[in-house]
């Protein structure tokens, strides 16, 4: 796609000149300089005088977010996400990379399953509830494994929130395929402009699904669930299965009494949007009905939520740095002005990022994971 | 076939229509939703860039097309159903009951004074009240009183009849029924004008839960000496807690004129008691607002912020043509109250595009001392003490800042006024993508269909002037329809 | 000899709005006491039927010949008691109005003995000054039922063609060749699309169709005598001299854009101005694939600190039409702000934006560079100046008053702005009047305009002066100047601080003032040293009768 293209479908060109994404946007806020508006005027003078290098080369690029705050503020519609998504890919083809976090070990995980590597990812499953090989529901555990063992130092047990989930759903007679030989959803692939690889990885899963023969696929992760549903599509038509976040499924049944939610220690807790979970997949409203649902929870809200929550600071593992520590450490103060005892996210990401700032801290607040809190509601009795 | 005219809308626009075609002789029907005309201008306190004030320069207008022999004001009236064609259609129109005799009540107000019912006043907008029998506002015309009759105790059934047995002209009529007849004119001109969009629907902005993040419009009734605060400048969350200690007091003084009364009837101890707890309890939460408002220092920093829900794609994509004068204009007035003011005004464009506009502008900003920032805002956060905190990239600096504020005042766009849409269905006439009448670029007045014409902001957001040109126009246009074929 | 004086008074109470506060009895037995005074009566509401018809009766009753009514402002309420006297047989004014309700009751409640004694005096001066009253008759003057219309460009056209349709006469002025005005030279209008000629075309054929209108070309005014409802003009054109009575006059005048000598390389040929660009758009001779437009060029600087209001669309306009015939032509337009307002403006901005015209925005104390081959300008993502492709300059230029606009000021004794744009009567609500009854103005003469606002406005003064052609006649009433010429000692200073220009020494060489003529203001009275000049209904006598009742 020439860069023209790029600008014309993204309608960046759109651009007031009014600076509401600036003013918006988290990183701009701690990193200044940083400016999306900047970033779009400077995108699109350069393609216009052919300086296209300069343009693929700007490292502010991989400083984003991709949270959407902007988008959604954007008084010119300005596809500011998609513009960057595409930029990166773009940049990506001719060398340009984002830096990663974690001397990039996690990307190498994500690289490597691209292969004909297999995985013993689904030996927490057998021991956590029953699973199936074959049937209706998948449960796609994403990267939940790996973050088992790359957190652990920090106290964070990612397959907790893996098991709970299986056992809830074990506990309303679903019994889900989850498979050894799935992938890692491509997400941060996605995000980081490696685009031909998000799409092997995605090919890969589509059919292990199919041979599974599961119509309907569960997600706890935000990530893998927007990957899934609006990206998959985009690039391979229509899924032949449903993808299901696991809260709405739950919350159905909840509803339906299927489910009940017992009481829990009494305790005030604030939710924290994750950007994926809300201003990218719409989901505000089934997290907080979970929380106010548990007898003994009360649930206050932070000054920014819902469409206008703030990022955790990071995405795909890259670009990591001081200013992230900033943003999550305003977050967590923002969550302790409300006088909750806990931050309750509904992303695992956001949960390892927000526990990494405190673990330098000395702030009283601890964050939890809603299927975690959840389970022990559900699972009492 | 007819030579007269209706006229649609009592605002400046159709005013000012009335007036052209009643000056040259005919005969015209002035009909308005409303108690009174006036319109949105009526509301306004002062008019840019002349800083005239705007009731003491429409008032003549109103008077002047009451009186008009030619003229027939059909206020509080509904336009019901339109038939026929240019030069000869048949409107049928419902006068809506005042209850109220327009020829026999003088306006001396003293049912409005004795009426126990206290509802929200529309005219300011609600930021005071009203009584159910009411004037829509002081120098509103007709100058006669109106029964509000979804709020009056009589139509809820319930005893009262107060205003009839006080009012002296004997002018008030409970039994008084809606008049539904039908106009025959050759020639109909809409002047519906506009409505002021709701900025609650943009979060970001926090209007509707941050108390002094306010409209444009009702920082003009802030301004205006008959509005709320009798043109004394003030915040409302200043305002709010004013009337929360007023209320306070008054169950205070209530809850110890009872505790007078058990302890002297000899009543039971823990009945005393409980009643001394709760006076205590109020007297702690006077004295917390006492604080409060002592705490609410002078007003000094106003915000304006430009184009709320206009040039925005998610709500209206068009310009309100208006807003960057209108807050320099507010700014400039407020200097005027308060000569310690400080105003910034938070643009995208500066659109002071007409004549002295711009001049007006950079007098504000020399004379005045309005600060210009380029930049949209992007939020308005809560900071201490509730105050308001405008968040924005400054695009000449190319910084994000953040300042709080003791005001922020919302530039709201200008939207296509509620009935329009039915209307356009009931007259057959087309609406643009942005739902104000479609007219022709080189047929400023003309609608879709012959003999209907427009002018205003029903035609699309403008000045004051626009209007009155408009308005001119339209007459001119149905001048020429009714003389060819009514 | 005079008849005897025999006044009457009627207090009112409006409700309790005056009679909460004062006591009406009183103030009735008072007036009883005053001199004249042959009858004095309280009402409810002297306003109501009962109360005026109270008046009327009362005259014939006690055939008075002088009416005081004390209640509420005469803003609203005096002309309904004229009314009454009138009707009553008496003339409408040998009445008096005296406020006791805004300038009693009202400001003085918390003090109601003051203002019970103020308006006992209030009461007495008007009593005093009624004694003085004289009658005033009102002028009639026969109107000419033909307009001239100078000008005929597309405001002049439109509103000649909407006067002829509303049946009037129109004399038409154009002091060039043919008609059109500034549409000749341009290309398309926008957002309709019509080609400008085409427009013209179709205006001209119909004003040549129009038996009323009578089209003069070539033409200059020359002399404007007269006034409303009665001008007479003289123009010549084409070598032959006319005089033309008129009833009202629409000055259509029109604007120009600035040629912007001296400014941004400006050479007419790769630095043009937008109406250059849109002569080479017409005869579709642009090949130049990289263009850059210039806003405010000449406008909002501190020598012409005005936004010409219309620029910014048409360069939107013609960068639009480049797109069109060049789709791969990099059109730049360097903006200050862009002034797209209302729905129709802003929605051709969004369309341009999406036909890949770039706007850059820049600061008057950074303005581009005009270099070979580039506009440098500073470019805030940048953060320095970027040197953007130029085969082609356009500069958008204000549209500046035409050199003429002077002499038109000066024959019509009408005024113009520091920018010699014409003055209208008032900028909010008179915006195509001017001060002087009879003469209105539309399109760029009064500030530049859209061809859509041009014609708005063009058809609003059609509106305006058919309300004077429309009648036969025009009443005036009296309440006018009037010279004493006996009195008069030929100073000049009614002439000279006159603002409508009414005063003028007669072949006697002693002061006239025309009544239909004079607005009424009374500044020549209050300068007149010889005290030659009265004002009707505002008598000295009257004043100082007043005075002296209430010092008395």
């Amino acid at each position: 796609m020439s860069i023209q293209d790029l600008i014309e479908r993204t309608k960046v060109s759109f651009c007031q000149d009014c600076g509401v994404c600036t003013g918006s946007c988290p990183v701009s806020r701690v990193l200044p300089g940083f400016s999306p508006q900047q970033m779009v005027g400077k995108f699109v003078l350069s393609a216009d005088l052919g300086l296209e290098d300069e343009a693929l080369s700007d490292r502010d690029m991989w400083s984003c977010l991709t949270c959407a705050l902007c988008l959604q503020r954007c008084p010119s519609k300005v596809e500011y996400l998609e513009f960057v998504r595409a930029v990166r890919e773009e940049a990506f083809r001719t060398g340009n990379k984002a830096t990663f976090a974690h001397d990039g070990v996690i990307e190498t995980i994500v690289n490597m399953q691209r292969g004909g590597l297999h995985q013993n990812k689904t030996a927490w499953a057998r021991e956590a509830g029953q699973i199936a090989e074959s049937g209706e529901y998948y449960l796609f555990v994403g990267c939940l494994p790996y973050f088992d063992v790359l957190f652990r130092d920090m106290g964070i047990s990612s397959l907790g929130s893996a098991s709970h989930m299986l056992k809830m759903l074990n506990k309303l007679g679903i019994e889900p395929v989850v498979s050894d030989e799935e992938r890692c959803c491509g997400h941060d692939l996605l995000w980081s402009g490696n685009v031909d690889v998000f799409k092997e990885l995605a090919a890969f899963n589509i059919e292990m699904i199919k041979r599974c023969g599961s119509k309907k696929v569960i997600f706890g992760c935000p990530e893998g669930y927007v990957a899934f549903k609006a990206y998959y599509p985009l690039y391979f038509g229509e899924l032949d299965f449903e993808v299901v976040h696991f809260y709405d499924l739950v919350g159905e049944q909840i509803k339906d009494g299927a489910l009940k939610l017992s009481r829990v220690e009494e305790q005030t807790v604030t939710y924290h949007d994750p950007c994926r979970l809300g201003r990218m997949a719409g989901i505000y409203e089934a997290p907080r009905e979970l929380i106010a649902g548990m007898p003994g929870m009360t649930l206050v809200e932070m000054e920014r939520n819902r469409e206008n929550a703030v990022c955790c600071g990071v995405s795909c593992w890259a670009n990591c740095s001081s200013y992230s520590k900033q943003i999550q450490m305003d977050r967590l103060k923002e969550a302790e002005a409300t006088g909750a005892d806990a931050l309750i996210t509904a992303c695992p990401k956001c949960k390892i990022h927000f526990t990494c700032a405190l673990s330098s801290s000395d702030m009283k607040m601890e964050v939890k994971d809603l299927t975690e809190v959840m389970a022990a509601s559900a699972l009492e009795h | 076939m007819s030579r007269d005219v209706l006229v649609i809308g009592g605002g400046i626009a159709g005013i000012q229509a009335s007036l052209d075609l009643a000056e040259q002789g005919f005969t015209v029907y002035l009909v308005e939703r409303l108690p009174s005309i006036g319109g949105k201008m009526a509301q306004l306190d002062k008019t840019f860039p002349t800083n005239d004030c705007s009731i003491c320069i429409m008032g003549p207008k109103l008077f002047e097309v009451e009186r008009h022999p030619n003229t027939q004001l059909l206020t509080y009236t509904d336009v019901e159903a339109v038939k026929g064609g240019a030069g000869n259609f048949t409107v049928t129109v419902r006068k809506k009951a005042r209850y109220v005799d327009e020829a026999k009540c003088t306006a001396c107000g003293l049912c409005a004074e004795k009426c126990p019912v206290s509802v929200p006043d529309v005219f300011n907008m609600n930021m005071d009240t009203r009584s159910a029998i009411y004037k829509y506002f002081p120098q509103g015309i007709p100058s006669v009183y109106t029964i509000d009759d979804s709020v009056c105790r009589i139509f809820k059934g319930k005893k009262c009849n107060i205003c009839a047995k006080i009012c002296e002209a004997k002018a008030v009529n409970y039994e008084q029924k809606d008049a539904v007849f039908d106009l025959n004119v050759g020639a109909i001109i809409v002047a519906t004008g506009f409505d002021v969009f709701d900025p609650s629907d943009i979060k970001p902005y926090g209007y509707g839960t941050i108390p002094d993040v306010i409209t444009a419009m009702e920082f003009e009734r802030l301004l205006n000496a008959s509005g709320p605060t009798g043109g004394h400048l003030e915040r409302l969350s200043s305002l709010n807690t004013k009337a929360e200690i007023e209320q306070l007091e008054k169950q205070i003084k209530h809850a110890k004129a009872g505790l007078k009364r058990a302890e002297k009837n000899g009543q039971n101890s823990d009945k005393v008691d409980e009643v001394k707890k709760r006076l205590a309890e109020m007297n702690e939460s006077l004295d917390g607002l006492k604080a409060k408002e002592a705490s609410l220092a002078e007003l000094r920093d106003i915000a304006f912020v430009q184009c709320v829900g206009s040039r925005d794609l998610r709500y209206n994509a068009h310009c309100c043509s208006y807003g960057c004068m209108h807050s320099v204009k507010e700014a400039v007035v407020a200097t005027e109250h308060e000569s310690e003011l400080k105003s910034t005004i938070f643009f995208t464009d500066m659109r002071a595009y007409g004549k002295e506009f711009h001049e007006y502008c950079l007098r504000g900003g020399s004379e005045y001392g309005i600060h210009f920032v380029r930049g949209r805002v992007a939020e308005i956060a809560q900071g201490d003490g509730g105050r308001p905190v405008v968040w924005c990239e400054d695009m000449d600096t190319r910084k994000v800042e953040q300042h709080p504020f003791d005001l922020v005042v919302l530039a709201t766009a200008c939207v296509p006024s509620q009935g329009s849409a039915s209307l356009a269905t009931m007259l057959g006439f087309n609406l643009d993508e942005s739902g104000f009448v479609k007219t022709d670029p080189n047929k400023p007045v003309d609608t879709s269909v012959q003999g209907i014409f427009v002018c205003g902001c029903a035609q699309g957001p403008m000045d004051i002037p626009s209007s009155v040109s408009l308005a001119s126009a339209a007459a001119s246009m149905a001048v020429q329809t009714v003389k060819a074929l009514g | 000899m005079e008849t005897e004086l025999r006044i009457g008074v009627f207090v009112c109470h409006c409700g309790i709005n005056i009679a909460g506060v004062l006591d009406i009895e009183d103030l009735c037995e008072y007036a009883g006491t005053l001199p004249n005074v042959v009858t004095v009566q309280p009402n409810l509401f002297t306003c109501a039927e009962t109360g005026t018809s109270g008046i009327k009766n009362a005259v014939k009753e006690h055939d008075l010949n002088r009416v005081v009514v004390a209640a509420c402002t005469p803003r609203t309420h005096e002309p309904i008691f004229r009314a009454s006297c009138q009707e009553a047989g008496i003339n409408p004014y040998f009445f008096e109005m005296v406020n006791i309700r805004e300038h009693c009751s009202w400001v003085h409640r918390h003090d109601r003995e003051a203002a019970q004694g103020k308006a006992r005096d209030l009461i007495r001066m008007a009593v005093a000054r009624a004694m003085f009253l004289e009658p005033i008759e009102t002028f009639k003057s026969k109107v000419e039922p033909r307009a001239l219309v100078i000008g005929a460009g597309i405001a002049g056209m439109s509103s000649a063609l909407a006067l002829a349709g509303e049946g009037f006469d129109v004399t038409l002025l154009e002091k060039k060749a043919e008609m059109g005005g500034l549409l000749r030279d341009l290309h398309k209008v926008a957002p309709s699309e019509v080609g400008a000629g085409e427009l013209v075309e179709q205006k001209v054929a119909a004003i040549k169709q129009e038996g009323r209108i009578q089209c003069f070309t070539s033409a200059t005014l020359e002399e404007v005598s007269g006034y409303v409802g009665n001008y007479s003009a003289t123009f010549s054109s084409n070598g032959n001299t006319h005089t033309h009575k008129v009833g009202a006059i629409i000055v259509a005048t029109g604007g120009a854009p600035l040629k912007p000598m001296g400014l941004y390389n400006y050479d007419g040929k790769r630095v043009i101005t937008q109406s250059e660009l849109e002569t080479k758009l017409k005869s579709g001779k642009l090949d130049a694939k990289s263009i850059v437009m210039i806003q405010c060029v000449g406008a909002r600087i501190p020598e012409r600190n005005y936004c010409s209001r219309i620029c910014c669309m048409v360069a939107i306009k013609n960068s639009l039409h480049i797109k069109e015939i060049a789709k791969d032509a990099k059109v730049f337009v360097l903006y200050r702000d862009i002034q797209a307002y209302g729905v129709e403006n802003e929605a051709l901005f969004l369309k341009a934006k999406e036909a890949g015209v770039r706007f850059i925005r820049y600061n008057l104390e950074s303005p581009p560079v005009v270099g070979d081959g580039n506009v440098e300008i500073y470019h805030p993502a940048m953060g320095k100046e970027v040197p953007l492709p130029a085969e082609l300059v356009v500069l958008s230029t204000p549209i500046v008053a035409h050199d003429d606009a002077e002499s038109v000021s000066r024959i019509l004794k009408v005024p113009v702005n520091e920018y010699r744009f014409f003055l209208e009567a008032h900028a909010k609500l008179s915006p195509l009047d001017f001060a002087t009854n009879g003469i209105y103005l539309c399109g760029n003469a009064h500030y530049p305009a859209t061809v859509r606002e041009a014609i708005s406005q063009a058809l609003g003064a059609a509106s305006r002066a058919s309300i004077i052609l429309s009648h036969d006649a025009i009443e005036r009433v009296g309440t006018v100047a009037r010279v004493d010429q006996e009195l008069c000692s030929s100073c000049f200073a009614c002439v000279k601080v006159c603002p409508y220009q009414v005063p003028h020494m007669d072949e006697g060489g002693k002061a006239m003032i025309e009544p239909m003529q004079c607005q009424g203001c009374g500044i020549c009275v209050a300068e007149c040293p010889a005290e030659a000049i009265q004002f009707g209904y505002v008598s000295d006598a009257q004043i100082m009768a007043a005075c002296e009742a209430l010092c008395a």
